[in-house]
């Protein structure tokens, strides 16, 4: 019974399912399977589909959808293991939001995802956040990673001021500050002192993932 | 007025009079049952009190389908648009067709195709080179650039319109502005007593955050041109289906129609496509694709439907990195389908690399395509005089021709397009002149109009006024610290050049 729950977890991941992910880890949790399995086998389906997008054989609708399935099944499993009092082994953990002024979400929305389904612990801020916001988030979590946003040529500037703040409470060599969105280049982010930029969701849960290695 | 091009043939139509009513009947269904989040309090009220069922805690109105039909009645089908030179006002609606350029961000260097910030020099010959070209017949963006060097970010668009008014005799609106800056163009605009276009940005999925609608209340109040946006993004911010995204993008663009409707009935109003197709790899709008051009045509089918002027702002961008065989055929196929299904503004000049960079020879070279197009449009006239029947029965046989003959030179430059960038030469002649492509007769054009064409200037008092505004919008900035000190030292240092304004 336990082999078949891991089974079932790791093909609702593969098949995007996120009814059936929610109700096989609510099963694993009634039958006693270790939560800590448990995710390892929608981890499993999650890099099956992160493989299949790197080959090429399937597309961003394919990982979005992998990986929602996935992040409803998550928390149902985190909280046996924080229940059993065990502590889940993260990638690492990654502030994220759009900056101040800027309400574009779904770019940001997708590496908030993506990475969460890798196995980042990801503390979204969602859209418009303030430099305050991010320092205040950064306090609390104490983040590996902060990933900031920016849609707008006017707003991109908003991420040079959250580095700024971040430099005058003496974070920043405590973060990796990595910058995206439509108004980024590669310049603009070496320009404003970020530790990297890629210009896709996907690339850049690989660039966390670097960063963390 | 600008006479732009006429459409003398029926518009394409690729949908059933049953499938259009389906897209509106869905439409007015999403408006109807789940309605638009408007996060803008004084907005919720009206649409409240005109019988929208409102819910303030979810910012969000419902609007009874009587009140959207009632609302698209009052928007005029055609208006004037008032340009600084009164005779480059455009009249818009009916099968008239008007080209302006696509915006880039920044500058393409034309050697590596790299993107960098614009001089304030390369600004205004951008602006310039759009004022020479005859196939530009308005601006409706920041336009070529996102500002340019030295500019802070909250200062790029007043700076940009204050370029755009000084070398640009023709008509000019923006349809997306920061930070409040719409209020000092507004007062650009009536200093100079021309038309403004913009208004409110919409957000995909069913959203129009406040800022926008603040926006909008200020341009409908000044009584200028405003426009309801539809724009999905298919499988992204809007279903992945062209006619789901129909549906989505439409229910926006009514609701904002209803808005501004309410706000000043019969406001000058356009409606504006710009959505794609979601590219499934990286996940940006697919520039370029075809489904842009399907979507157009659908949705300029609808709004003949509705009698509104139509344009199509997706027809410029290219997915293309540099100028070459993809950013041509994207453009021309895009821009070619528009304005077959009855667009009425065809956004098309100068963009490379999606919205992230815009050359001036970019502009020169989809000028010709504009011009093809036109003459496309124009079609082919058939009365007794074209027709030539009396002249194909004089000249006979071979060894008769036509090439000698009176009609001859009278009808070939009526019906013929010829391009001013392109490579028509013989093979020999090719050879002999250098073996030229478009490309290097463009960059021959742009050193030509820079050296003789010259903008019709400004009177001292409208220079002085929008001077005073300059002035007035870097203070209010400045003073709420959307400047910080060094990008106003900065700033400040470059208004110091002999040139100001013009480098």
């Amino acid at each position: 019974m336990k082999a078949e729950i891991l089974e079932n977890l790791k093909r609702a991941v593969i098949e995007y399912d996120t009814e059936g992910a929610a109700s096989w880890a609510k099963k694993a949790v009634e039958e006693g399977v270790a939560p800590l399995k448990a995710l390892d086998a929608l981890t499993e389906g999650i890099q099956q589909i992160g493989d299949a997008y790197g080959r090429g054989e399937l597309w961003l609708p394919d990982l979005v959808g992998a990986a929602s399935a996935m992040t409803t099944a998550t928390p149902i499993l985190e909280e046996e293991i924080r229940r059993k009092g065990m502590k889940r082994q993260v990638l690492g953990t990654i502030v994220i939001g759009t900056v101040y002024g800027d309400l574009h979400s779904i770019g940001k929305t997708i590496v908030a995802t993506l990475s969460a389904a890798e196995g980042f612990e990801v503390i979204d801020l969602g859209t418009s956040v303030t430099a305050e916001e991010f320092m205040e988030a950064i306090r609390e979590h104490k983040p590996d990673i902060l990933a900031m946003s920016a849609l707008l040529t006017t707003t991109a500037p908003q991420q040079a001021k959250v580095i700024k703040s971040l430099q005058e409470e003496g974070f920043r060599d405590k973060v990796k500050v990595v910058v995206g969105g439509g108004a980024i280049t590669h310049d603009f982010a070496k320009r404003i002192g970020a530790d990297g930029y890629e210009p896709t969701a996907p690339m850049a849960v690989e660039l966390f993932k670097t960063i963390v290695r | 007025m600008l006479k732009g091009f006429t459409r003398n043939f029926k518009p394409l139509e690729i949908l059933t009079e049953e499938q259009v009513e389906a897209i509106h009947r869905g439409a007015l269904d999403v408006l109807e049952e789940t309605g638009v989040r408007i996060e803008h309090k004084r907005a919720l009220r009206l649409l409240e009190q005109n019988g929208c069922q409102v819910d303030y805690d979810e910012m969000r109105a419902r609007f009874p389908p009587g009140l959207v039909e009632e609302c698209l009645r009052r928007c005029p089908s055609s208006f004037r648009i008032k340009a600084r030179d009164p005779e480059k006002d455009l009249v818009l609606g009916g099968n008239t067709v008007y080209f302006c350029p696509f915006p880039g961000m920044q500058i393409a260097d034309p050697d590596t195709w790299e993107p960098r910030d614009a001089t304030r020099r390369e600004y205004y010959d951008g602006v310039t080179i759009l004022d020479a070209l005859d196939n530009v017949h308005t601006i409706w963006n920041y336009t070529p650039y996102f500002g340019f060097e030295g500019v802070p970010p909250v200062m790029r668009v007043p700076e940009g319109v204050a370029a755009q008014i000084r070398h640009f005799s023709k008509s000019i609106g923006n349809a997306g502005r920061p930070a409040g800056c719409e209020v000092f163009d507004i007062k650009m605009a009536k200093a100079l007593g021309i038309d403004m276009g913009g208004g409110m940005a919409v957000s995909a999925p069913l959203t129009f955050y406040g800022e926008q609608v603040e926006a909008a209340y200020r341009h409908v109040e000044a009584g200028l041109v405003t426009f309801a946006e539809s724009t999905p993004i298919f499988g992204g911010t809007g279903p992945a289906t062209i006619a789901g995204s129909a549906v989505s993008g439409n229910a926006e663009s009514l609701a904002a129609i209803v808005l501004m409707q309410l706000i000043k009935p019969g406001t000058r109003m356009w409606a504006f496509h710009f959505a794609f197709p979601q590219d499934m790899r990286g996940g940006s709008p697919a520039f370029g694709a075809i489904g842009v051009s399907l979507s157009q045509v659908v949705f300029s089918q609808l709004w003949r439907k509705y009698g509104l002027p139509i344009a199509t702002l997706a027809s410029g961008p290219t997915s293309s990195k540099k100028i070459d065989f993809q950013c041509g055929y994207e453009k021309a196929i895009s821009a070619l389908t528009a304005a077959l299904s009855g667009a009425n503004l065809i956004q098309l000049h100068g963009a490379i690399n999606a919205e992230l960079t815009f050359h001036p020879l970019q502009a020169i070279l989809d000028d010709d395509i504009a011009g093809m197009i036109g003459r496309f449009l124009e079609g082919v006239a058939v009365t007794d005089e074209t027709l030539a029947v009396d002249l194909i029965n004089q000249v006979g046989p071979i060894p008769g021709f036509y090439l000698d003959k009176a009609h001859t030179r009278k009808w070939w430059k009526l019906e013929q397009f010829v391009p001013k960038a392109a490579d028509r030469l013989t093979y020999p002649e090719w050879i002999a002149k250098g073996k030229k492509s478009a490309l290097d007769y463009a960059k021959g054009r742009m050193e030509e109009i820079l050296a003789t064409h010259r903008p019709i200037p400004l009177t001292p008092e409208q220079e002085q006024a929008v001077e005073d505004i300059l002035k007035e919008a870097r203070e209010y900035y400045r003073k709420e610290e959307m400047i910080s000190d060094e990008e106003w030292a900065v700033y400040m240092r470059s208004l110091e050049s002999p040139n100001y304004p013009y480098g």
